[in-house]
């Protein structure tokens, strides 16, 4: 079975069957549910440590109103976390790498802080189309700017996501048929295209964490805006 | 995990039909603990025991009595080499990312596992650590409070002794309160009695001034003129005659 380049990126069937919906939802038995028991195993209690750190630390700067986020941010980081660390595994299907998963959650998170922010505080809401202290005769120039930038937001987001991983499964790809072509040619020249190989893969493990976080934390911050 | 599939699969099977009860009895041989969730299960303190971190212990048990130490090794090897040379797995890129991200978790994990470990049992301790200082105290005040109790309890014995005492302070204050009435009432009537001893006193000397100057009164009032000479006369002729003898004492 050989494989082309872009075979990694084309949603999953079995037999006609899509397995979309198994690649969403199967990642979900990797976590262990919170037991009544006081002390737990190591894998709980890391588990809990890790959720309970990080959405102190994303709340923190937000005042109460946007605490209602804690659960649906929290999970969403979870989640693209383990779906962009479970695809560096071989043969195996990221969801993260497709831009229409990452756009269903990009914008309806970001219409909704803007919503948010335009119905409870509107006037709090639109001045942040104007930074403070520019000069007078830039300001029309600069709403405008503002606002472009305000509607590139969703897309920012999601294409952020959707490219970095879909760059960085590709680059392994290519950096791997290098080396496996070279094998025979040239082994010395392959043994080096090995070592890049390893460190390109240490760094898609951290390109996969970071941008996990990030896509959570600039969510984050437009609802800090607008809440 | 997994004894949670079966606990789960064996109540689903049970109520499927008759296939359902044979693979419950069939499945029978293979159970490892009692299944009974009424005194609940004990959780293990430790995972299942694995060779090379990925492979379970039990396989090597099952293989073990029919090709020894190396059946499960041979069984690999072969299985792999199978795959390889009948191209039902082809090499290809992806083996080669294979190899490099498995070369990356191994090295992760055996770096960083023990660290890891041991944070979350600190964790764990922590949280123990934490209640058995609250019981601690909660212990070491209380016992302070049984202390108390027993010097409270102490102290109300002698109590006794304190109104022994009280009683001794009262009484020497009615004794001296006495003695002090006592005393004015002595102080009282010695003055009472003087008074009538100094009346008494005035009454007899003045009784015998007058007398003593009414018998002087009458002496004078005797001595007629010519005794009064007579007795000047005599007086003068005695005077000389000592005035003479006198002098022969001196002469001599």
């Amino acid at each position: 079975m050989t494989l082309s380049f872009f075979d990694q990126f084309m949603s999953p069937t079995l037999l006609g069957i899509p397995l979309i919906a198994l690649a969403l939802t199967l990642p979900w038995v990797l976590f262990p549910k919170p037991s009544s028991r006081w002390l737990n195993n190591r894998v709980l209690t890391l588990q809990s440590w890790f959720i309970n750190g990080f959405a102190q630390q994303i709340f923190q700067p937000i005042n109460q109103g946007g605490h209602k986020w804690a659960a649906l941010l929290t999970s969403l980081m979870i989640f693209l976390i383990t779906l962009n660390m479970l695809g560096l595994l071989p043969y195996t299907f990221t969801p993260t790498t497709q831009l229409s998963m990452n756009m269903a959650f990009a914008v309806p998170l970001w219409l909704a802080t803007v919503i948010i922010g335009m119905r409870n505080q509107p006037t709090h809401a639109l001045a942040h189309l104007l930074p403070e202290g520019t000069p007078t005769p830039l300001i029309p120039i600069l709403i405008m700017i503002e606002t472009i930038s305000l509607f590139i937001r969703p897309l920012a987001l999601g294409v952020r996501l959707t490219a970095n991983l879909t760059a960085g499964h590709l680059l392994i790809q290519l950096i791997a048929t290098a080396a496996l072509v070279l094998l025979p040619l040239m082994p010395t020249v392959a043994i080096l295209t090995g070592a890049l190989l390893l460190m390109l893969t240490l760094l898609e493990v951290a390109v996969a964490m970071i941008q996990a976080y990030v896509f959570v934390l600039l969510l984050s911050l437009y609802l800090q805006e607008n809440v | 995990m997994l004894s949670r599939l079966v606990f789960v699969s064996g109540s689903a099977l049970k109520g499927s039909g008759p296939i359902g009860a044979g693979l419950v009895h069939a499945s029978r041989s293979l159970h490892t603990s009692s299944q009974s969730q009424a005194p609940v299960p004990a959780l293990s303190e430790k995972g299942g025991k694995v060779r090379h971190g990925i492979i379970p212990e039990e396989l090597f048990q099952l293989l073990y009595p029919k090709t020894g130490v190396t059946g499960p090794y041979m069984l690999g090897t072969g299985l792999l080499l199978y795959m390889l040379s009948k191209e039902i797995y082809v090499i290809n890129h992806e083996t080669f990312a294979a190899a490099s991200i498995t070369a990356v978790i191994i090295y992760g994990v055996k770096k960083f596992g023990p660290s890891v470990a041991a944070f979350a049992d600190k964790l764990n301790e922590d949280k123990v650590a934490k209640a058995q200082e609250v019981k601690d105290l909660a212990m070491t005040s209380l016992a302070q409070a049984i202390e108390d109790e027993k010097k409270e309890q102490w102290r109300a014995e002698g109590r006794s002794m304190l109104f022994d005492a009280k009683r001794n302070n009262v009484a020497m204050l009615l004794e001296t309160n006495y003695r002090e009435r006592l005393h004015m009432v002595t102080n009282e009537v010695k003055r009472r009695l003087d008074y009538q001893i100094a009346l008494q006193n005035l009454h007899r000397q003045m009784e015998q001034d007058h007398m003593v100057n009414w018998v002087e009164k009458s002496v004078i009032s005797s001595i007629t003129p010519q005794q009064e000479k007579e007795s000047i006369a005599k007086c003068i002729t005695d005077l000389k005659a000592l005035a003479k003898a006198t002098q022969a004492k001196a002469a001599v």
